[in-house]
């Protein structure tokens, strides 16, 4: 058997299903294999959206995503998908196709260092550099990716090695992949914090959700009964109408949330980083709170915020354990009385189209069985504050990296993970461009994907900080050239519409909804529309800006 | 600021050694000296390394215990302060 029949092989063996890839010279030989393979390959139109479907694949199923390209700039158009997923610790595997061994180092056609190039941005790598090692490297590379907090793989293929015919034989390990138990003590002296606590906050985060550990969060929750508050990753820990939950925290978080945390006295930060767009001046950032902080990743506990009790290891046991009532009535209900009195109001002035609304409204009217996936920018937080989702699985979004163009390939990505799902792609007219070729993916594979693209004729995050920060200098953030959409989408094979007047959303909702196979609603609102409330740059989350009416 | 050496046990492997000095310039250390040796038998390369930064050190070994390939990380110099991040 060559390499590359066998690296197929072994991908089936580890429970691969999907590849998103791009063929080219140097992977030519796994391609080839692939035809004689039960696993589906999905097309895409660009390498990156490859990496990003894969990304978005895993996020909505579970799942190790696996994309695949072939050498110099193929591999290096996966680059900006394998950071996304380092960043938000998504598991994944990418197979790049590598001139022969040969050849390597002697600057030859499509050669490129892409193990060199993607080394800051992985969890681990490897260069195949013998036939003999292909079986460990593959099953070492998908046990690192799901292992632990899970991360991206690469692993690079040279040609020779793939066409070289060995007997190869499956490889397995016996390396446990089950994070280990927390201390006992950790547990004890946090118990300890739990019971002299009076104003206690969970800050809950993506963690939890790649913990597999949403049920014994949920008993948590249900057994201390703490007030939950989410980072853009953790939404979905519990569902979004759950009493408990404040919303999501920081920049761009709501005000029952943000209140909550700088009010804490002991914060259970859970699977989250301190990130600073959830944290604003991270010297002002719950000043008053003690920290429990639990992770798998020792590295994360203490980087940016002291922790007084670090609980290292499996979040489920953690979780369990840390399972106790805690008496805290007065201090919910102050939290209960925020998050009444700072609740949404959806009955902006004006007639033109209220972002905010018209997703709580789309979300509203698709129910449970959805996927939501943005881009970045402000439609990204306006669905982070506005959209309910009750599952993490269920809210693709990049968070650490914030890469416009994630949207469109990781709807595609988690239409294949859950065929069954209404999968919508949340966009803006800056980000739909970065990787709009993959319009032609949907129609390729008839993915009924639902496209809402909000715009506003800007790169609309950009023209707000311009405007509340750098005193009105718009710079560079016009798009009022934008393309015809619905236009290009037709051309494309999605069909598409226009949505201008507010009184026009229902039905718009309606038609998106119904409409059998892709669609693209192109949302027009005003220029000016920004996302409150926001915490600014170098200000503490107490220092909330909101919309001033006048 | 500190001053501190780390010993580290590495995996022979592409880019063992790299990933060391990647991470160490990422996480804002500064490179002061560097000695590796490989070992007997050739598998793991025995690396000293001596660094300066003004964040915590232990926020630098915790990030080069997570590399796959290395296998031990040791403070060289008990007098350094690793204890303790920034806190608020």
């Amino acid at each position: 058997m060559k390499g590359a029949q066998f690296l197929v092989k072994a991908l089936e063996h580890e429970g691969v299903e999907v590849i998103f890839g791009y063929p080219g010279g140097a992977i030519m030989p796994v391609y080839d294999a692939l035809i004689d393979s039960r696993i589906r390959h999905v097309l895409v139109r660009h390498e990156q959206a490859a990496a990003l479907a894969a990304d978005g694949y895993s996020r909505a199923s579970g799942k190790v995503g696996v994309c695949m390209a072939t050498s110099g700039p193929g591999a290096t158009n996966l680059v900006t998908g394998i950071a996304n997923a380092y960043m938000d610790s998504i598991p994944m595997v990418a197979i790049t196709g590598q001139v022969a061994t040969s050849l390597m180092g002697t600057d030859a056609f499509q050669e490129v260092d892409i193990f060199g190039i993607t080394l800051p941005v992985v969890k681990h790598s490897f260069i195949v550099n013998s036939s003999k090692d292909l079986p460990r490297v593959v099953h070492e590379a998908f046990r690192i990716a799901r292992s632990g907090r899970p991360g991206p793989v690469l692993i690079d293929l040279p040609k020779d090695i793939a066409n070289t015919v060995s007997d190869y034989a499956i490889f397995t390990s016996d390396v446990s992949e089950q994070a280990p138990a927390p201390s006992a003590e950790s547990i004890e002296r946090a118990l300890e914090l739990l019971k002299s606590s009076k104003k206690p906050v969970i800050y809950a985060g993506g963690g939890i959700g790649l913990a597999g550990a949403i049920d014994e969060f949920r008993d948590f929750v249900a057994k201390t009964r703490i007030p939950v508050v989410a980072t853009l990753k953790g939404l979905g820990v519990v569902p979004a109408k759950h009493e408990l939950f404040l919303g999501m925290m920081g920049m761009h978080g709501m005000k029952a949330a943000n209140q909550a945390v700088q009010d804490s006295d002991l914060l259970l930060c859970i699977g989250a980083r301190f990130d600073d767009r959830a944290t604003g001046r991270l010297n002002a950032f719950a000043p008053h709170a003690k920290v429990i902080h639990l992770d798998v990743d020792p590295a994360e506990v203490s980087k940016l915020r002291h922790a007084d009790v670090a609980i290292i290891g499996d979040l489920k046991q953690s979780l369990k354990a840390l399972s106790q009532p805690v008496a805290i009535d007065e201090w919910r209900r102050e939290c209960m009385v925020t998050k009444e009195s700072t609740a949404w109001d959806y009955n902006a002035p004006g007639s033109e189209i209220y972002a905010p609304a018209f997703l709580r409204q789309l979300s509203e009217r698709v129910g449970d069985n959805c996927v939501v996936a943005c881009d970045v920018g402000q439609h990204q937080m306006w669905v982070a504050q506005h959209f309910r989702v009750n599952r993490p699985s269920q809210h693709l979004s990049s968070g650490g990296l914030g890469t416009m163009g994630y949207g469109l390939p990781a709807a595609i990505g988690a239409q294949f993970a859950c065929p069954d799902a209404m999968v919508i792609n949340v966009s803006g007219d800056g980000s739909i461009m970065m990787n709009l070729q993959e319009l032609a993916t949907l129609r390729r594979y008839e993915l009924p994907i639902k496209i809402v693209l909000i715009d506003n004729h800007a790169l609309g995050m950009v023209r707000q900080w311009q405007e509340l920060f750098h005193d009105r200098r718009y710079s560079e953030v016009d798009l009022s050239d934008n393309p015809d959409f619905t236009a290009v989408a037709e051309s494309m094979g999605v069909p598409a519409f226009r949505v201008e007047h507010r009184s026009d959303v229902e039905a718009a909702i309606e038609r998106l909804v119904n409409q059998p196979g892709p669609a693209l609603a192109h949302v027009l609102i005003h220029q000016e529309a920004n996302v409150w409330p926001i915490v600014g740059p170098g200000k503490s989350n107490s220092e909330m800006m909101d919309e001033v009416v006048s | 600021v500190s001053t501190f050496t780390l010993q580290i046990r590495v995996r022979q492997a592409d880019g063992g050694l790299e990933r060391i000095l990647s991470v160490t310039r990422r996480r804002r250390f500064d490179l002061q000296q560097l000695a590796v040796n490989a070992t007997e038998d050739g598998a793991h390369l025995d690396v000293e390394l001596t660094v300066r930064g003004d964040r915590p050190g232990i926020t630098l070994v915790r990030q080069l215990e997570k590399l796959e390939d290395v296998s031990a990380v040791t403070v060289a110099d008990g007098s350094v302060e690793l204890a303790g991040a920034r806190s608020a």
